[in-house]
Parts: structure tokens; C-alpha cells; sequence
């Protein structure tokens, strides 16, 4: 019994929490390198074969996903299709920079340029577009924290 | 969607896109009950304690200031939206991102105070709260590649592997991390020794909701029975 009573001693001290919880994690860890891998096949989001749009010379490659804005939707899948009618309309977009830019190269969809206003990610501000909100606020919370403790403790601290 | 979950009959969804939040009738218990807790908060005041020395007649009342009042009412409430969403989301992402939020408000509540031991045991709970970041979203990674779905809905029909059984205990762990449940629970109780009553509590009922829902959704992912 005073065993075990040791052990919650040792436990009660914060410091040694960090360390525990790692090396348990680490324990884990390591024992999952014995579970056999069982990838599903049937993904989500399939994608066409690897290097397939590449040698088809396609500007958008490997991120073209067909479509023509607001007329005909591109090739985008969701998980319950009847509660986003509107996928893919806007997944071929291209603002006009982008656009001339993708008729001067090959290798438009690997650049720089066909983030914001190129190839439009509706996975991430469509289909699952809440969960963009909630990890700009938790962004938001630590940014709020950190500056409220350094506006009153570092900065303001009479005392 | 006509569809029982874990014997529950669904009363209703919401959609977002493929998010969808669902209502049985304990995940709306607890949503209303997570509610109705942040309003009490939100309108109640903090209280004063009392430090009591021995051998002396000193007593010393430790007050809560208006600027750490306010900001630790907004991260309470904050913190109690988190754990009302946390109750009814239907998306297992959804949940390790609601979790973590969760963890950070809590680091931010006590971050206010004064008393140094208090911002010494925040301060150990915030690592292990970044820590368990790695397989809070680990196992729900995992739980994606072995069943090509996040969505509760959808992974309640489909059998369990051993790659799934693993990744649950990873969310399992990073949820035991993030809430400070035993045996990791020191940083936690060190972080209750400061006056704020009120706001002090949302970080134990977010953690004890918290953990009522994982068990929910570590059975409808395990299906043991």
C-alpha cells in the first residue's frame, strides 16, 4: 500500500507531468510500428494517375480538375453531396494573372501562383469550411492570450 | 438520414457541407447543459478569497482585478461555446479541433493570475497540452487513412481494424493530455488555487463533458458490443 502511496506523491509534483506524459506517448508510439497497416482503398478524394496530366501538357497539372466556372462542376467529391449542391462550379476559376500565367508555362499548377485566386481548394472553404473557422479562432485565442500577457505583464507591470 | 447511433434515435442534424452536427438526446443534454453553465458564468462575479496565515491574526483577501476580470470572462465564455460544440459535432476533426481549443482557453484563464505557483503549473500544462496536439490529431489521421472518412455518421457502419483501435487510443491519450484527467491530472489541480470561482470551473466541466463525449465516440468507432 505505501508503495502505491509513493507513486501518487510522485504524480502530485506538475513538473514531473510533461515527462510522464512523453514517455508514455513514446511508449505508445513505438508500439504502434507493430499494427498492421490497413489503408483504405475507396478514399474520399480519389486523384488520376501519377504523372498522367503531366504528360497530357496540361498548364494546371497535376491540380486540374476540369470544370467550367458556374456552368459545369468540376470533379470534386464530397462526403454527403445533398448538402453542397454547388461543388465544384468554382474549382476551375482562374483570375485573369492566373490565367495568363497559365498559358506562358507548363508548370503553372506547381507555382506559386495558383494559390490564392488559382485553383480554388472547395475541401477547404466549401465542404468542410467549418473547420477553417474554428482553427483561425484557436489561432485567435492564442493570439489574444499572448498579447494580453504581454501588454499587463511585460509591459504594464508596476508592481 | 434516418439513422440510430448507438441506440440513440437522431432527432436532427445541422449541415455545414460535409460537417454535419447531429442531435441525440445525450448530445443535447449536454450542449443545453454546457449552455446554460456559460450563461450562469457570464453574468456571475467572481469571488474573494481569503488567505489565512498561522499563528497570526493577518488575513489577506485576494481579489480579482477588472482587467483580469474581464479577460478571463471572455476566455471562460470562449471556453464554454468550445465544449457546447465539442458535445454535438458529428465530425471527428471537428472534435480534436474543438478539444484543442479548449486546451489553449484553459492556458489563457489562469494565465491572468499572480500567484507564481499557479503560472508555474499553467505553464507545465501548456506543454503537455502542445504535446498531446501530436496524437490528438495523430489518431484522428490515423482513424482517416484506415476508413477514408472523418464523419461519425459514416464511420459507425464501417467494421473496426486494429489501425483503427490504435488510432482511437492515440485520441484517447491526446484527450487525456488536453483535459488532464488521471494520471496526468497535477497540472490541473495546481491551476484551481487562485481566486475567479466561476471561471475556474468552465476548465473542469469542459474537461469532464469532454471526456463523457470521447467515451461516446471511442464506442461508436470500437463498436465493442
Amino acid at each position: 500500500m505505501s508503495r502505491i502511496g509513493k507513486i501518487w506523491n510522485a504524480l502530485a509534483n506538475p513538473k514531473r507531468i510533461p515527462r510522464l506524459y512523453s514517455l508514455i506517448l513514446g511508449i505508445i508510439l513505438l508500439a504502434g510500428f507493430m499494427i498492421p497497416l490497413a489503408l483504405n482503398d475507396n478514399q474520399l478524394y480519389p486523384r488520376p494517375t501519377p504523372q498522367l496530366q503531366i504528360s497530357e501538357q496540361d498548364p494546371l497539372a497535376p491540380y486540374d480538375r476540369g470544370g467550367i466556372p458556374l456552368i459545369e462542376p468540376g470533379i470534386v467529391k464530397a462526403q454527403y453531396p445533398q448538402f453542397s449542391e454547388k461543388i465544384g462550379f468554382v474549382t476551375g476559376y482562374l483570375s485573369p494573372i492566373a490565367w495568363s500565367v497559365s498559358n506562358t508555362t507548363l508548370y503553372y499548377g506547381t507555382s506559386i501562383y495558383s494559390s490564392p485566386g488559382g485553383l480554388i481548394d472547395e475541401i477547404l472553404y466549401y465542404t468542410r469550411g467549418f473547420d477553417t473557422v474554428l482553427e483561425s479562432s484557436i489561432l485567435m485565442m492564442a493570439f489574444v492570450i499572448a498579447s494580453w500577457v504581454a501588454l499587463n505583464f511585460t509591459m504594464r507591470r508596476e508592481e | 438520414m434516418d439513422i440510430t447511433i448507438l441506440g440513440q434515435q437522431l432527432l436532427g442534424y445541422i449541415p455545414l457541407g460535409d460537417i454535419v452536427l447531429y442531435m441525440a438526446p445525450l448530445n443535447l443534454f449536454m450542449f443545453v447543459s454546457a449552455l446554460v453553465f456559460t450563461t450562469l458564468i457570464a453574468i456571475s462575479r467572481t469571488e474573494t478569497q481569503v488567505e489565512a496565515e498561522f499563528g497570526t491574526l493577518k488575513d489577506r483577501g485576494v481579489k480579482v482585478d477588472i482587467k483580469e476580470f474581464k479577460i478571463r470572462r471572455f476566455l471562460a465564455i470562449v471556453c464554454g461555446l468550445a465544449t457546447a460544440g465539442a458535445m454535438i459535432t458529428g465530425d471527428l476533426f471537428d472534435f480534436t479541433l474543438f478539444v484543442c481549443l479548449i486546451g489553449i482557453v484553459n492556458i489563457g484563464i489562469v494565465s491572468a493570475v499572480k500567484q507564481i505557483d499557479v503560472l508555474n503549473a499553467a505553464f507545465q500544462y501548456g506543454l503537455v497540452a502542445m504535446i498531446a496536439t501530436l496524437p490528438l490529431f495523430g489518431g484522428a489521421a490515423l482513424i482517416l487513412a484506415s476508413t477514408g472518412t472523418i464523419s461519425l455518421l459514416e464511420i459507425a457502419n464501417i467494421p473496426t481494424t486494429a489501425m483503427m483501435a490504435f488510432g482511437s487510443i492515440l485520441l484517447l491519450l491526446g484527450v487525456a493530455g488536453e483535459t488532464g484527467v488521471a494520471p496526468f491530472y497535477a497540472t490541473k489541480a495546481e491551476m484551481f488555487r487562485t481566486p475567479g470561482s466561476p471561471f475556474l470551473l468552465i476548465i473542469h466541466l469542459s474537461s469532464l463533458l469532454v471526456i463523457v463525449r470521447l467515451i461516446e465516440i471511442l464506442l461508436i468507432i470500437n463498436k465493442p458490443f
